[in-house]
């Protein structure tokens, strides 16, 4: 472990050297994962993690070989048609490949999500097959809740800090959360490239990311209430992993 | 958000949710309680978990099956189980060469108010969807509006505005009637519920509702209700007949 100092913001270098990657990679995925094998090169975590981040085709067919019939059997029990079984094979096989940068490792296993999106494309063909009204389909019925929103749009929003109080909070970040936030405010990694480093899906980055600056925002706006009046040394953390832009100045 | 939650989805109809197996009608009224009820919301999230389990397990026993079959060992078994996905691995290619998504759909913001006469009522996203044909408010006792919504060929689903001290007749259920309370609150013989409160009432239950403060509710009916006394009877077959029309597809 080395360490980073960018003013009086001193980090802990939890990245390692990427001729050390490897090793990195299973320590993140364990800690975010505790006893389990989703860690293996194989595991269904790891093929739509590799499909998200690398487009890669080979891992997308072998995930294709184990779950097409599975999705086909879920398609024959509920639709009792060969047909539209077969369609269900594709449309949710192929919602796997759209969908797999979007996949989140915090919110569950591979097999439960692939599960979900299977039963909401299976509900949308029974509608269209009934001809039923178009005006609700699945994805408006099995929604992701409503907290998300509202951190999404918080995430846009800039930071404003004391810099000397950073690190102590930053301390109390889950490391998980806290190798996200590096990769991308002090290492200015694009999400893209983040979840690459860290082999995360792109959906588990943003959650994790959006996750550790509402808690280090929580943090510290209590610490700045408390504290109204004294000089504040303010940091921005800019939109979309740009730069970390520190400005000293005095706050009347 | 609603800060005490006292009536809820029986665990049945949670695990119909997860499974994927109800009616359109149930599935939105179930999603616009959970978007309000985060311990509804972590309980579809575990038996969601549960059903992917079983789901993987049960396909494995028929994958045994295929597999067996497959190895022809006897002629009899071979024609009835092939692996039927074997012939669709064509699709990888085609499937692969989409484009994949890199962000979340924000979601449109559509209709999400009804206008109340002194206030405006925030409805859960799911049936703000269910609302974005416009709704039509039609009278139907008087104290009581409705506005249908058609969602499957199965249910009746409507918003139902009870004005304040208005009651609804004694009625009872044929089938079973889901009620969401959106703003106020009403009360029966059982209890009084109040918003985002998930009230379900069967052939068992008779019941007259009742609102002091007047209750804006979405209630989702899987057959017609039937009035229990006095000249409300009157109004059974028009009940039936509405029933009819509200799921019948145009």
């Amino acid at each position: 472990m080395t360490s980073t100092k960018i003013g009086s913001f001193q980090l802990k270098e939890v990245v390692q050297p990427k001729h050390k990657a490897n090793t990195y990679k299973v320590e993140t995925a364990l800690v975010g994962n505790p006893a389990s094998d989703k860690t293996a090169a194989d595991s269904d975590e790891s093929l739509l993690i590799a499909i998200g981040n690398r487009q890669d085709t080979e891992a997308f067919n072998l995930l294709f070989k184990r779950f097409s019939s599975r999705i086909y059997a879920m398609g024959v029990k509920l639709t009792r048609n060969d047909q539209l079984a077969s369609d269900l094979v594709q449309e949710a096989m192929l919602t796997v490949w759209q969908k797999a940068p979007l996949y989140d490792l915090d919110r569950g296993s591979a097999q439960s999500w692939i599960f979900t999106l299977t039963r909401n494309r299976c509900f949308d063909i029974m509608r269209k097959i009934k001809r039923q009204p178009t005006t609700i389909s699945a994805d408006d019925i099995w929604a992701p809740e409503e907290l998300d929103v509202q951190l999404v749009h918080e995430e846009q929003g800039s930071m404003e800090a004391e810099v000397e109080k950073i690190e102590r909070h930053y301390d109390q970040l889950p490391l998980p959360q806290r190798a996200v936030v590096e990769q991308i405010y002090i290492h200015d990694r694009t999400h893209e490239e983040a979840a690459n480093v860290l082999n995360i899906p792109l959906g588990t980055l943003k959650s994790r990311l959006r996750l550790g600056m509402g808690k280090l925002k929580q943090l510290l706006r209590t610490e700045v209430d408390s504290n109204a009046g004294t000089t504040k040394v303010k940091q921005t953390l800019g939109r979309n992993g740009n730069a970390v832009n520190l400005k000293h100045g005095r706050n009347s | 958000m609603a800060a005490n939650i006292n009536f809820h989805p029986s665990e049945a109809l949670l695990r119909g949710y997860a499974d994927g197996t109800l009616s359109a009608g149930l599935n939105v009224v179930i999603s616009a309680h959970l978007e309000q009820c985060k311990d509804c919301r972590d309980r579809v999230a575990e038996l969601e978990n549960i059903a992917a389990c079983e789901w993987v397990e049960s396909s494995k026993e028929m994958l045994c099956i295929s597999d067996y079959d497959g190895s022809s060992e006897q002629g009899e078994t071979n024609i009835i189980r092939e692996n039927p996905t074997a012939k669709l691995s064509h699709l990888v290619t085609d499937i692969t060469s989409h484009p994949q998504h890199r962000e979340m759909n924000p979601g449109d913001e559509s209709v999400t108010e009804i206008h109340m006469l002194d206030h405006s009522v925030r409805l859960p996203k799911v049936l703000a969807r269910a609302a974005s044909d416009g709704l039509v408010w039609k009278k139907m006792t008087s104290g009581i509006n409705q506005a249908s919504v058609m969602l499957d060929d199965q249910t009746q689903c409507e918003f139902l505005y009870i004005k304040p001290g208005a009651k609804v007749p004694v009625h009872k259920h044929q089938g079973t009637e889901v009620t969401l309370v959106l703003d106020g609150s009403f009360t029966d013989e059982m209890g009084k519920y109040q918003k985002s409160d998930f009230v379900m009432r069967n052939k068992t239950h008779t019941h007259h509702p009742a609102s002091e403060e007047g209750c804006l509710c979405f209630s989702v009916l899987d057959s017609p209700l039937t009035f229990t006394s006095g000249l409300a009877r009157l109004l059974n077959p028009f009940l039936r007949y509405r029933f009819s029309r509200a799921t019948s597809m145009s």
